[in-house]
């Protein structure tokens, strides 16, 4: 009798999981490369019964890892994206485009962005910031909008540096603001290439440059060294590109030694890095996901970016070969990385609010 | 399609503009907001919000018996499509001050976009300055959880897929709580746990404990435990809950002794304001240690993970902050490994809510019911009220509701054979000198 009652008042899931519209039907991969710059990375798309299509992005993977998660996701719910995460560990390389393309088909499912499936938007546009990439780029940069500049450390030649080069970088970073404007903004990205000793001198150096903050100063997992850097220094520490798993960051923090967290969008996807973003909060800092990577992904990054209370600012590549920025427009739309006084504009389409145009990846994408 | 006709396009702006600085204001926070030019709140995310609006928030006291020291609070959030969201922010021992503090959200709500809810538990946690606490946060959690509910009707889905699940269709695996004290209860209680695939059960320890205790209720307390162990039989999981009654001298002195029983876990081995002394508890034995149901907001879940206190997390969705605070607590946990086995001890909406987070939560464990295995009084109104069998299990799980939003449907005709009976204190124990013991 009361198990009569169940079965009418709650619905057995096993009904819905026989002809379920989420389901997931079938995963295709498409490796793509920027005829200018090389950039490569791959675009991800699931289809689910209901014939709904989603889109994800991740670096390059193997052809063992795609069939991996090809058995890991195919027959079970899009919905499942924190489940199939989990999954995935043998696919670790494809897992974040696998998990953007299950958020995107739940915001179609849904009608609504994805940053209404998380939680809602905390903001109604996003910081943007430029990486200088080739020639001219601060120029191309300002034209296309930004205010912020991501600045690559100038190479050296030996290890340890003298007085030479910390009037070096002083100079390269006094020559932009000058010409950017007073109004701009820097972070000096030493893609964790320089030695401690190094990155704190530099460090000390452009103290009162007020930098937005120093980048991957130095090597990550060099938690002492890191340390000291924040201990001498007020200038912001941001860390994480190569940082894997969501415990290294929570080490991090828990250390006091980062003032500001850059989970690699291509490797963490949408929630893995909402749960880092949960642990940042509790320590009072903010999220500024890295991305080297394609359009599809500033499109998740933006929902991201929506749903995040303690989100600050996204990375977006700038490329400097016009045949790359065409192919950007030609896979995603031109709206999608257009920035207006220094801000993203956030979709408001259902999914990821964008149309991955198929055809043009074929155009793009590296023989298999 | 009704949903695409207000989840898209623009929402309509709100009161825009500024508010004067009022005659006893102190001048520290009104004077930016007078100096922002556009809207203010959540109108500021009219673009990129819908246009659904927040028409009405209804707090409702429930009492099940007129002198009921644990009246249910449940919160209605009403919308302008017609669509309601209820949840719940049951406090125990102060349903008034809660009552009173969802009153004093209603002007952050009323007009507002109901879809905003990271937006509004922000704004409702930092704005209210004087952070955290019971009151507030179980206000905030009657709140946030009738703004998922919405979320979840308005998008078409139960709220477990929006938040990424389910990890297992058929439910998510809870306990029961041990009502016997017998050899022979015990030995009825295994069975029945084993024909209804029940593997998890927790038990209290009896009479209350003085700073440092004799060999005689020590021994008592310990032989509790033992007789829960020898008579429930190896393949059933035992919680015991000390629900703060020991100091950390005592506490760890029973826990060392009932190492070999292999407890699932002990629940709050002392008070929770004080990490570092429960840290020296789980120091002190391999004992699986387990709290958080008092916790309020993620924030407070910071240092019982970092100083490696806790193997268990325990928040309670009616105090920590609703859905949106328990999920990110779990994402904390997560990240070092430890487990989530919510606390759940009020009213059936509050439960619901939870076990939709559980289904989504990779690090769950299992979910609890202040119930007994055979269900009582309570559990018939709770039926009366939402029309299922809400929180009791099958094989040993806790079903998924399956209907958008946390999946029931409730009206306030229903509530209303209960009316409220007003606060009551929750029970008061003393010890034999007359000092007062924790309970």
């Amino acid at each position: 009798m009361r198990r009569a009652r169940l079965h009418a008042g709650i619905a057995l899931q096993a009904q819905a999981a026989g002809n379920d519209p989420l389901e997931i039907r079938k995963i295709r991969a498409f490796p793509l490369r920027e005829p200018g710059s090389g950039r490569r990375y791959t675009l991800v798309k699931i289809e689910t019964r209901g014939g709904l299509a989603g889109w994800g992005e991740c670096g390059e993977f193997t052809r063992a890892e795609f069939a991996a998660a090809r058995d890991a996701v195919v027959g079970t719910m899009a919905s499942a994206y924190e489940i199939a995460w989990r999954k995935l560990g043998q696919a670790r390389a494809i897992r974040a485009a696998v998990n953007m393309a299950q958020l995107d088909v739940l915001g179609k499912l849904s009608k609504a962005p994805v940053y209404q499936v998380l939680g809602g938007p905390t903001r109604f546009k996003a910081r943007a910031i430029a990486r200088l990439e080739g020639p001219a780029a601060l120029d191309r940069a300002q034209t296309a909008g930004y205010k912020a500049f991501l600045v690559p450390a100038v190479p050296t030649e030996w290890r340890n540096q003298g007085k030479a080069y910390m009037n070096r970088i002083r100079n390269l970073m006094n020559m932009m603001r000058n010409a950017a404007g007073a109004d701009s903004d820097f972070v000096l990205d030493a893609a964790g290439a320089f030695t401690p000793g190094d990155a704190q001198s530099v460090a000390a150096e452009l103290e009162s440059f007020h930098m937005l903050w120093f980048d991957e100063p130095c090597g990550v997992l060099n938690l002492g060294a890191i340390r000291k850097i924040a201990g001498e220094n007020v200038t912001p520490l941001g860390f994480g590109r190569t940082v894997g798993d969501a415990q290294g960051f929570q080490n991090l923090l828990s250390e006091d030694a980062v003032d500001l967290l850059r989970p690699d969008l291509a490797v963490h996807g949408i929630s893995q890095i909402r749960r880092i973003a949960a642990i940042a909060e509790v320590y009072y800092v903010a999220v500024a996901p890295y991305h080297n990577g394609g359009p599809v992904a500033t499109a998740a990054a933006l929902h991201l970016a929506a749903s995040l209370p303690n989100f600050f600012i996204q990375q977006v590549p700038l490329p400097g070969a016009q045949s790359d920025i065409d192919m950007r427009r030609a896979i995603a739309g031109d709206a999608i990385e257009k920035v207006t006084g220094g801000f993203l504009a956030l979709p408001t389409g259902p999914g990821f609010g964008i149309t991955v145009n198929e055809q043009a990846l074929t155009r793009y994408q590296e023989a298999a | 399609m009704i949903r695409r006709h207000f989840l898209s396009g623009l929402g309509i702006a709100g009161a825009a503009g500024s508010r004067l600085p009022a005659a006893d204001g102190c001048g520290c926070a009104l004077a930016p907001q007078a100096a922002m030019s556009g809207p203010v709140g959540a109108a500021a995310l009219h673009s990129v919000g819908t246009k659904v609006r927040i028409t009405g928030v209804k707090v409702f006291g429930v009492s099940l018996t007129p002198d009921s020291d644990r009246p249910y609070v449940f919160v209605k959030i009403e919308t302008n499509q017609g669509v309601v969201g209820w949840g719940e922010a049951t406090l125990e021992g102060k349903a008034g001050a809660v009552i009173a503090c969802v009153d004093d959200f209603k002007e952050f709500l009323t007009g507002a976009d109901p879809m905003l809810v990271e937006h509004h538990w922000q704004s409702m946690y930092v704005h209210s300055f004087y952070r955290a606490g019971p009151v507030m946060g179980s206000a905030m959690s009657g709140i946030d959880q009738a703004l998922w509910d919405i979320r979840g009707k308005l998008l078409g889905m139960p709220v477990y897929k929006l938040l990424g699940g389910p990890s297992d269709p058929a439910g998510v695996r809870g306990y029961y709580h041990v009502r016997a004290g017998t050899p022979e209860a015990l030995q009825k209680l295994r069975d029945q746990a084993k024909s209804l695939g029940v593997t998890c059960v927790k038990t209290g320890i009896p009479l209350y404990y003085e700073w440092i205790e004799t060999n005689t209720k020590i021994n008592r307390a310990v032989k509790h435990m033992q007789m829960m162990r020898e008579n429930l039989g190896p393949d059933i999981d035992i919680g015991v809950d000390f629900h703060a009654k020991t100091s950390p001298s005592v506490a760890a002195i029973l826990i060392k002794e009932v190492e070999p029983l292999n407890l699932l876990f002990v629940e709050e081995p002392c008070p929770p304001e004080n990490v570092k002394a429960m840290a020296r508890i789980a120091r002190r034995s391999t004992t699986p240690i387990a709290t958080g149901e008092r916790a309020v907001a993620h924030f407070s879940c910071r240092e019982l993970i970092e100083l490696g206190v806790i193997d268990i997390l325990q928040c309670d969705i009616n105090h920590v902050g609703g859905i949106t605070a328990l999920w990110k607590a779990g994402a904390i946990a997560e990240a070092s490994g430890i487990s989530m086995a919510p606390h759940a001890c009020e009213g059936p909406i509050g439960g619901l809510a939870t076990v939709h987070v559980d289904a989504a939560t990779p690090n769950f464990l299992v979910q609890e019911i202040c119930s007994g295995i055979e269900p009582e009084t309570k559990e018939k109104v709770w039926e009366e009220w939402l029309g299922f069998p809400a929180m009791r299990m099958v094989k040993g799980k806790f079903p998924l509701p399956t209907k958008p939003g946390l999946g029931f449907d409730l009206t306030e005709d229903a509530l209303k054979r209960y009316p409220f009976g007003g606060t009551r204190p929750m029970a008061r124990v003393f010890h034999d000198d007359g000092s007062v013991a924790e309970w």
